[in-house]
């Protein structure tokens, strides 16, 4: 998977490594943004009230 | 991964060949999916130890400021511009005070210090117990008394993540100040006494602990710090542990904190209880000498 994505970045080796970095920092903030809040309520890690 | 190398690596042609890569291709994809399924992991943990603060204390951050505009406007309004920094003048029954403001879900109230925990342990305190409310701050049960009032004043808070005020909620002793301010007045609650020093228990010994004694009658078996199950909605009850919603006549006036146990974990729930032992009308520039205790 990753040697796919890597064979079609464009550019010489150090352009790819910024694109790879900027893909990496994508995902990331996907996770943060988007699936862990979603993913959040649904592990037992954190309630704390009474109920 | 760096495909220069493959035509070193690759075995020379023979027959079979096709197979061989095959397998490469899958193992070679199991190991990459292992690897990132372990990176999505760790991240989630930065995000919930580290970045969840960081989102939290904006709301937090927020919703003082809010609270804040509030209460300077309503001080405005006072036309009581004597400057009275005694405490013992300052001192009020809290059977004279009633509420006067409203409290909105979601929206702060009140503001919880405890000196135990450091000069700058402040937090605003917001109505309601939803993962919304409590993302924002330390939330008000609805339904359980108000700051100072006859019943029981319950508030909830994280442990771990969205700010986590009540981390260290295991480190209070008997007798600790939890001081709640809300728009005209400070309540001073002090932490029960612990189970284990029920025996022996001297309220004489520390200047503390004035007004702190071993519960009894309908209070018997109230103590400082439980740990309880996630169901145990009683605790929060006007008189903990006894499973009713009315607020008898000779009720204590009673506070209660709690968040999940042990840390990192949701299994259990913590139980901080305290009573009132002091109360004071807010006036410029005093602040309960209770704030000092370090």
């Amino acid at each position: 998977m990753y040697v796919w994505i890597w064979r079609r970045l464009p550019g010489p080796t150090a352009v790819k490594w910024l694109q790879a970095l900027g893909l990496f920092l994508a995902v990331v903030a996907l996770l943060f943004f988007v699936v862990f809040p979603w993913l959040e309520p649904y592990l037992p890690f954190d309630r704390m009230s009474t109920d | 991964m760096s495909e220069a190398l493959t035509p070193v690596e690759a075995p020379p042609p023979a027959p079979g060949r096709g197979g061989r890569d095959t397998v490469r291709t899958v193992v070679r994809g199991v190991g990459q999916l292992l690897i990132t399924v372990g990176v999505v992991v760790l991240l989630f943990v930065v995000y919930e130890v580290y970045v969840t603060d960081l989102f939290g204390s904006q709301k937090q951050a927020a919703a003082t400021e809010a609270i804040d505009q509030v209460w300077a406007g309503a001080e405005a309004t006072t036309t009581d511009t004597v400057v009275v920094t005694d405490p013992n003048q300052l001192v009020t029954d809290p059977r004279q005070r009633t509420p006067k403001y409203e409290t909105l879900s979601g929206e702060g109230f009140a503001k919880l210090y405890i000196p135990a925990f450091g000069a700058d342990y402040r937090f605003t305190i917001v109505e309601g117990t939803n993962s919304d409310d409590l993302y924002i701050g330390p939330g008000h049960y609805s339904g359980t008394q108000m700051p100072g009032q006859q019943g029981n004043f319950a508030v909830a808070g994280h442990r771990v993540s969205k700010g986590s005020p009540f981390n260290d909620l295991g480190l209070l002793a008997s007798c600790d100040a939890v001081v709640v301010e809300t728009q005209d007045d400070w309540f001073v609650y002090r932490v029960l006494p612990m189970q284990e020093e029920e025996a022996g228990w001297d309220g004489t010994q520390h200047a503390h602990c004035a007004g702190v004694g071993v519960q009894t009658g309908q209070y018997a078996g109230v103590y400082g710090r439980e740990i309880t199950v996630p169901t145990d909605y009683a605790q929060v009850l006007p008189v903990p542990h006894v499973d009713s919603t009315a607020v008898p006549p000779d009720a204590e006036r009673v506070i209660t904190l709690t968040t999940c146990h042990p840390q990192f974990s949701d299994r259990e729930r913590m139980i901080i209880h305290g009573v009132l032992t002091q109360s004071y009308a807010k006036a410029p520039g005093f602040l309960p000498p209770e704030l000092g205790e370090g």
